[in-house]
């Protein structure tokens, strides 16, 4: 399988009253195409911050990060800006959509920024919408959709670029079961469909047990690496 | 897609956002009035000068104006004057006899500039008949009649009928003296003017002084002021042996007022504008912090920090610009009701105006040469405003900004 996210020994450390708290601390990591994967742990494990820094959102203190052979810690803001908008999509907890706009306006605008024509953006809206099952919220601002619906347009944004991978930290954390199962449907199905490989941190025991391979963090250090399938676990890595 | 999320974004805090939008439209529409009524007083100012007092052109000897002495007369006046007359440019023409003197009465004296004039030309060139707000003004059928103003005949307390003395030097510099009787007395918006001029019949004034039926200036008035150039060039051409000078040079401090008031109005538009630029500036930066998790969540997705800045620049101009055309209409509106009837200051400052020879009737003007220029200063306001706002944007980090 080709290999998508490469992590060499990152560390990330901060400074809380001049003592230096590690939030990741000498984390290898390695990701290949089509993987569906969650990353769990207690509060303050670091699966926020080691998202952040796969995604090119913060840089590492020591060690590095390959991307399809990238070493995006040696790029400079401006190409990593770059990079993440031709290579990642991004899920956030909450607040995922311009407020501003409707739907496939929120979608269509990161393909204008990679530069895709009119025609190529709405082709991609009709089928994104199509797979979100949303086909009817088109026009509809971020307002007048539920939680559920909203977080399923940021799927459709985040997929909008074609990226190599999507990151979603904690996408089901204020939905309620019904479209938290929703949700884990369609991004299963497009990680199905469309080979596209999810990286997610979750507490949300319905959305481990989706995931067909889970890494546990405790304090910024990887416990466990283990690989699903359906329910069953089968250990593959860690401990 | 920017200027669709600049536009609606503006529209988020609809209260704040109208503030900002009226506090423009108020603050430009006190700008191009303060534009307008600068523009009304000057032209009032200039027409002032030009059809009340100077003309467009004067003719004189070389050494008059050194020391106006009753000699340097205009050799063939007359002819020059029946010359000019057919330059189709040339509305009218009028000749004065022109000399310093001293006007005196049984309570006391004055310096005065003695005027002597041809009533039906002056009162075509200057309105001389109009000013006259005591007595009839020449009569015909009498002698030694004298027009003086309103604050010279304040200062010495002569009523129409009464008797004054006229003295001067003559032309072969004997001091001469005459009595005229106060025809009339007449008041223009330039009091100074006034209180130095007198006006009696060039024919008298000739006599007294001894310069037969010579004259020491001739008024020229255009139909068009556009010509005045022209017109100076081709007298310049014609009479090189004369000093012809235009209302620019026979009024400097007018022409120094006109470029004054007009770097005086920018300045003040500038200072409106730039005290408007904080109100922008912290609306904006209030959006912006609102926002800042937002402004993260792009950075995330892969917006660079040019799009971000022209995003904060959109919707700093969106908010400034908006505010503008309403700005714009309501100082064209009240400047055109104002152009027909006038702004009266008669009874809040008569006496001030009246001594800087402004009238009292303002009439202001939409200035819509300078509205290129204002409106470029409402944009580089916008530019301005939207500087530390953005640099405030810029300066967030998607990881920290989307913690928020």
């Amino acid at each position: 399988m080709k290999t998508v996210i490469d992590a060499h020994n990152i560390s990330k450390i901060y400074n809380k009253d001049k003592i230096p708290v590690y939030a990741i601390n000498n984390v290898h990591l390695h990701i290949e195409l089509g993987e569906f994967t969650a990353l769990v742990g207690p509060s303050g494990s670091g699966k926020t911050t080691l998202l952040n820094l796969i995604g090119g959102l913060d840089t590492p203190d020591s060690g590095k990060i390959e991307i399809n052979g990238t070493n995006i810690t040696a790029l400079r803001s401006n190409e990593l800006i770059d990079f993440r908008l031709k290579n990642i999509g991004f899920v956030f907890q909450s607040f995922n959509l311009i407020p501003v706009l409707t739907a496939q306006e929120n979608v269509s605008f990161i393909m204008e920024l990679q530069g895709m024509s009119k025609t190529e953006r709405q082709n991609r809206i009709n089928t994104l919408f199509g797979q979100i099952g949303l086909e009817d919220k088109l026009n509809s601002r971020p307002s007048q959709l539920s939680g559920g619906q909203q977080q399923r347009v940021a799927v459709a944004r985040a997929l909008a670029s074609k990226p190599q991978f999507v990151l979603a930290d904690e996408p089901t954390a204020n939905l309620d079961t019904a479209s938290a199962n929703k949700l884990m449907d369609i991004m299963a199905l497009l990680n199905k469909e469309e080979q596209m490989t999810f990286i997610f941190s979750t507490h949300d025991p319905r959305v481990i047990e989706r995931a067909r391979r889970v890494i546990t963090l405790v304090d910024g250090s990887i416990v466990s690496d283990t690989a699903q399938v359906n329910i069953h676990s089968t250990n593959v890595h860690g401990s | 897609m920017l200027l669709k999320i600049s536009w609606r974004n503006i529209w988020r805090n609809k209260m704040r956002s109208l503030v900002i939008m009226l506090s423009v439209a108020i603050g430009l529409f006190a700008g191009i009035m303060v534009l307008a009524i600068y523009k009304g007083v000057m032209h009032s100012r200039i027409k002032t000068v030009i059809y009340a007092e100077t003309g467009h052109l004067q003719i004189h000897d070389t050494s008059f104006k050194k020391d106006y002495e009753p000699v340097f007369i205009i050799r063939n006046g007359l002819s020059i004057v029946h010359e000019i007359q057919k330059f189709p440019e040339i509305k009218t023409v009028a000749t004065r006899t022109v000399t310093m003197g001293m006007l005196s009465t049984t309570t006391g004296s004055s310096g005065i500039q003695i005027n002597g004039v041809v009533p039906e030309q002056e009162n075509l060139v200057s309105q001389l008949n109009q000013k006259i707000k005591e007595g009839a003004g020449f009569n015909p059928n009498k002698h030694h009649e004298v027009l003086i103003g309103k604050k010279l005949a304040n200062k010495m307390k002569l009523k129409t009928g009464n008797k004054l003395v006229l003295t001067c030097t003559d032309s072969s510099n004997n001091i001469v003296a005459s009595a005229f009787r106060v025809a009339a007395i007449y008041e223009s918006d330039n009091a100074p003017l006034d209180e130095k001029n007198v006006y009696i019949r060039q024919t008298e004034l000739n006599e007294l002084i001894g310069i037969g039926k010579e004259i020491h200036e001739i008024v020229i008035l255009l139909h068009k002021d556009e010509d005045l150039k022209m017109v100076q060039k081709k007298l310049n051409n014609q009479y090189p042996e004369y000093l012809i000078e235009n209302w620019k040079a026979i009024s400097p401090e007018t022409d120094l007022m006109v470029g004054t008031v007009d770097i005086t109005s920018y300045i003040i538009m500038a200072i409106i504008l730039f005290a408007l630029a904080f109100g922008i500036i912290n609306t904006m930066l209030m959006g912006i912090l609102e926002r800042t998790r937002e402004i993260g969540m792009m950075m995330a997705w892969g917006m660079n920090r040019i799009k971000l800045f022209i995003l904060v620049l959109l919707e700093t101009f969106f908010l400034t610009i908006t505010g503008a055309p309403i700005g714009l209409f309501l100082s064209w509106a009240v400047t055109g009701y104002y152009k027909t009837h006038g702004i009266n200051w008669s009874s809040r400052g008569k006496e001030m105006m009246s001594s800087f020879g402004f009238n009292t009737t303002i009439y202001p003007e939409f200035p819509d040469e300078k509205l290129m220029t204002t409106l470029l200063f409402v944009v580089l306001t916008a530019m301005f405003s939207c500087i530390y706002p953005a640099m405030k944007a810029l300066k967030l980090k998607p990881v920290d900004a989307l913690r928020k």
